[in-house]
């Protein structure tokens, strides 16, 4: 096996994530929060690490119906991501507006402005079914960087 | 010519380089799984540090259109060069005396800061305001552990120098360790107890761990200086400060608890990173799981409050007795 695809091997086993906030009303965010730092849903262990910044993200995760406000920023800070990067939409709001569907101030739904990899739908989703959607994604990196899943 | 070999074996391979990387990224990620474990988690594995900077090596590596290109492509590297060669002046007791003999402590003492200057540089010269902001909390967390350090520096120089007869400090780390063997720990000496207590409150300041990570803050100003890093430049960033705690712990394990347990060098070199294990678990891993995080103006308070006060404690006790 060559460097490289070591490399890659052992890339996707730390997938970094970073959250975007589209206008969302908190509760996908208090979702994706309490997956993350309480015991139970521990996604550490699959290497997951929260990060600050967009330069370092290898997941990005999207919450909200893409208010026409916050529109012209999700694309900005989504081009900053280096590639190869993933796309998962929390939330039934990033994937169809849901309650907010039709409104004179969404942008949305995300599809429109970005490739979107994964949806979580739910409102909010189950802790479960992020943790899901980081595998799914992980598998969907794993595709893109062009390895074959196990 | 062999002495540059031997010089160059120091700095790469054994104890800095090759060696120091590949035991202080054990410790980062012992130091995760520990953590996880005390908040009931299961943790990443052990090698999760490892995986992380193959991760960072595979990214493309993005630089700000109005960054001062140059200066943010050294400022990582000169970092982590640093601290490979601050890693070869090290003593491992019974190992290994230490590239050179004379007032290698004051070597160390100026080497120690350059990982926290090349973030400052990094910070800077990256444009980005919470890049100023980081800089401007580095180096004030800078200026209030550096206060302490040196003073507790200068009470183990003046003991040894006491005691050996020189009248002045002696700032040799080998004289430093030979001293102890023979006449007990500093750890245990009862008037070097309150410099033992500062360096460890200086541990967590230096390497930058919660309730210190001011300059980090990942949830108020985004990383701060690290913001704009990203891909193989962050990847030398984390080599950096990985090695920067195996040479933070290991002086600590030098100056005060430096003992040997037997001839064999095999058994003392585990014996010392067992107790680099100990103080990581104490001064990082324990104080991680159980704080938040200090405004600047709080951890700064602190360090000129507490262990500053140690410090000096001990430093007049050494002066009088």
């Amino acid at each position: 096996m060559s460097l490289d695809n070591l490399l890659k091997k052992a890339s996707v086993r730390s997938p970094w994530l970073f959250r975007i906030n589209a206008g969302s009303c908190n509760g996908c965010d208090v979702e994706l929060a309490t997956t993350a730092l309480i015991p139970r849903y521990d996604v550490e262990r699959l290497g997951c690490h929260y990060t600050g910044s967009p330069r370092q993200a290898d997941i990005v995760l999207v919450t909200g119906p893409v208010t026409v406000q916050m529109r012209d920023y999700v694309v900005r800070v989504w081009n900053e991501i280096p590639e190869p990067k993933v796309t998962v939409a929390v939330g039934i709001c990033p994937i169809s507006g849901g309650v907010f569907r039709d409104s004179y101030s969404i942008a949305g739904p995300l599809s429109k402005l970005v490739p979107v990899d994964v949806n979580v739908p739910g409102c909010p989703p189950r802790p479960q079914a992020i943790m899901e959607a980081v595998v799914l994604a992980r598998s969907i990196w794993m595709k893109k960087l062009g390895l074959e899943e196990k | 010519m062999s002495d540059v070999l031997w010089a160059l074996f120091h700095v790469c391979i054994f104890p800095g380089g090759l060696f120091a990387l590949a035991f202080a990224l054990y410790l980062k990620g012992l130091d995760r799984i520990l953590v996880a474990r005390m908040q009931r988690r299961v943790g990443p594995p052990v090698i999760q540090p490892l995986l992380d900077i193959a991760k960072l090596l595979t990214k493309e590596t993005l630089i700000p259109k109005t960054a001062c290109k140059s200066v943010f492509l050294y400022a990582p590297v000169i970092g982590m060069t640093g601290m490979a060669a601050c890693a070869a002046f090290m003593p491992i007791p019974g190992v290994f005396d230490g590239m050179y003999n004379m007032g290698d402590l004051l070597v160390l003492f100026y080497l120690l800061p350059i990982p926290a200057l090349a973030m400052m540089l990094g910070g800077s010269s990256s444009s980005s305001p919470f890049g100023a902001i980081g800089f401007s909390r580095e180096m004030l967390i800078m200026l209030s552990y550096e206060v302490p350090l040196l003073m507790i520096l200068l009470t183990v120089a003046m003991i040894t120098g006491k005691a050996t007869g020189l009248g002045t400090a002696d700032f040799s780390l080998l004289n430093i360790v030979q001293y102890q063997l023979n006449h007990g720990q500093f750890g245990l000496n009862p008037i070097m107890i309150p410099a033992f207590v500062a360096y460890l409150m200086f541990l967590p300041g230096t390497i930058g761990v919660p309730p210190f990570d001011v300059a980090e803050a990942e949830t108020e100003i985004l990383e701060g200086p690290l913001l704009e890093y990203g891909g193989p430049l962050l990847a030398l960033f984390q080599i950096g400060s990985a090695l920067k705690t195996f040479v933070v712990l290991s002086l600590g394990v030098v100056l005060f608890f430096p003992g040997t347990i037997c001839d064999i060098w095999i058994f003392n070199l585990v014996w010392f990173m067992v107790k680099v294990l100990i103080f990581m678990f104490i001064a990082i891993s324990l104080l991680r799981s159980a704080t938040g995080r200090f405004r600047i103006d709080q951890a700064m308070v602190f360090y000129f409050k507490i262990p500053a006060v140690l410090a000096l404690i001990s430093l007049v006790l050494v002066m009088v007795v």
